[in-house]
């Protein structure tokens, strides 16, 4: 246990004993994943209609949001090259199925079907449409083990929308309120705040919800704040996310020794800026 | 050996149909009920009752197997199941005279110890290595309480093929 914990020495042995269970974890999964298949198997005519047209409401306008943003994207990239700063880094994304929950008093873990064989990688965020879900914290070669938003002392960099104040969300563990830690009493903070991330740990692509504020406690007496908010995604609901391939090393890099060597700047706006980001 | 709650002499254990229980008791232990406290660990429940009734089948190396089982399959550290499990065999294996001459609720009781252990191990140890104490994670107390409980029914239905009459007579039932 010791060694596990110190040097995480003992993964090998991990993924050798997954190859054993994974299948068998399979097999459990079939009942449930009957029930549920047969339930929307009879879902109503009526229902599926309501859906389907809220559906066709929605895609138009992400549509049209998705060609002016790509627009507004190559104009931002544009302008950041030509006040010499960082590019913004273009990620893929990959869609995963959550397998199941493990049942751990202590963490908040859901296991995905992805692993290092499919691309993925120890770090990266998983979110779903509605923002950051958690991290993977634990990997093998078809599936991975990712740390949800309320698990304990799980943290992620935050910027507050609104303002752009700074600061990090804690987890609290299971069916507590996250928390927003180390900030002072005078800080600009107000209820129904949307906590984007900031981007600046290299781990989270910048600009996707986590959470919103829900209540503050402002002590004055010890110049601190407890702030509790609530993750936007709705962390134990949904089977399917995606994981974003993100590495801030892949083009930061480049922009800044190409500055420095003095060479002609090429206007791409990045390596494989294809579509905007989150369409891929 | 004896059935004390009959007193009658059960018949010779079959060795499958050992495995075999520990193997869907394991598979009850891979459903996919999500991260609640209190769902029984059917895997320990049915290693300690082999522990007790046949300890020469499964004993403290089959329950540190299994352990590392669930270790991967709860994400936990790696050791912490097997640790607890292969422990809690020891002590259920050195219990096992005293434990099956008893009423069927009062081994419960006696037994309500060792999954009080097993359940709280996890968060002991992480009070060990993190210096943290978990509070909500006592809840396995309740685990291992409904556990304790359903030792009645484990009883009943795992010494069931023992019970079974060596000569049946069809034509007088009784």
């Amino acid at each position: 246990m010791l060694i596990d914990f110190r040097f995480k020495a003992l993964d090998p042995i991990r993924n050798n004993v997954n190859w054993v269970l994974r299948p068998l974890e399979y097999i459990m999964m079939a009942p449930r994943n009957v029930i549920e298949a047969s339930s929307d198997y009879f879902t109503t005519r009526g229902t599926l209609d309501q859906e389907n047209r809220a559906m066709k409401a929605r895609q138009a306008e992400l549509s049209l949001l998705a060609t002016q943003s790509e627009y507004l994207q190559v104009e931002n990239q544009n302008l950041r090259q030509l006040m010499d700063l960082q590019k913004q880094v273009s990620f893929k994304t990959l869609p995963v199925e959550i397998l199941f929950n493990p049942p751990n008093p202590i963490s908040q873990r859901v296991v995905i079907n992805r692993g290092t064989d499919d691309g993925l990688k120890l770090g990266n965020p998983i979110a779903n449409d509605d923002g950051i879900l958690g991290q993977v914290v634990r990997i093998y070669d078809h599936s991975a083990e990712v740390s949800l938003l309320e698990d304990r002392d799980f943290a992620v960099p935050v910027q507050v929308a609104r303002n752009g104040l700074r600061a990090a969300v804690f987890g609290a563990g299971r069916g507590n309120p996250l928390e927003l830690r180390y900030l002072p009493v005078a800080s600009d903070l107000e209820v129904g705040d949307v906590l984007l991330t900031s981007g600046i740990d290299g781990v989270y692509p910048p600009g996707f919800a986590v959470a919103i504020i829900t209540r503050i406690e402002r002590n004055a007496d010890k110049n601190s704040s407890n702030v509790f908010c609530e993750p936007v995604a709705p962390v134990n609901r949904y089977r399917q996310a995606l994981a974003f391939l993100y590495d801030p090393k892949w083009e930061a890099k480049a922009s800044t020794s190409s500055n420095k060597t003095g060479a002609p700047v090429n206007n791409a706006p990045g390596r494989r800026q294809t579509r905007a980001r989150g369409m891929q | 050996m004896i059935d004390f709650q009959s007193g009658y002499i059960l018949r010779p254990v079959n060795p499958v149909f050992i495995y075999f229980s520990l193997f869907c008791a394991l598979m009850l232990n891979l459903l996919p009920i999500g991260n609640y406290g209190w769902v029984p660990d059917w895997l320990i429940l049915c290693i300690v009752f082999w522990n007790i009734h046949q300890h020469r089948y499964v004993g403290v190396v089959w329950a540190f197997l299994f352990g590392l089982l669930m270790d991967v399959h709860n994400s936990d550290l790696l050791g912490l199941h097997a640790f607890s499990y292969s422990l809690v065999a020891y002590i259920a294996i050195s219990w096992h005279r005293r434990i099956t001459a008893l009423a069927v609720f009062t081994q419960a009781f006696h037994l309500l110890p060792i999954f009080l252990l097993v359940s709280l191990f996890p968060v002991l140890v992480h009070w060990m290595l993190s210096g943290e104490f978990y509070w909500w994670a006592l809840t396995g107390a309740i685990q291992a309480s409904i556990e304790a409980m359903l030792w009645p029914l484990a009883t009943r239905i795992l010494l069931a093929p023992q019970r079974r009459p060596t000569d049946v007579d069809h034509n007088r039932p009784i």
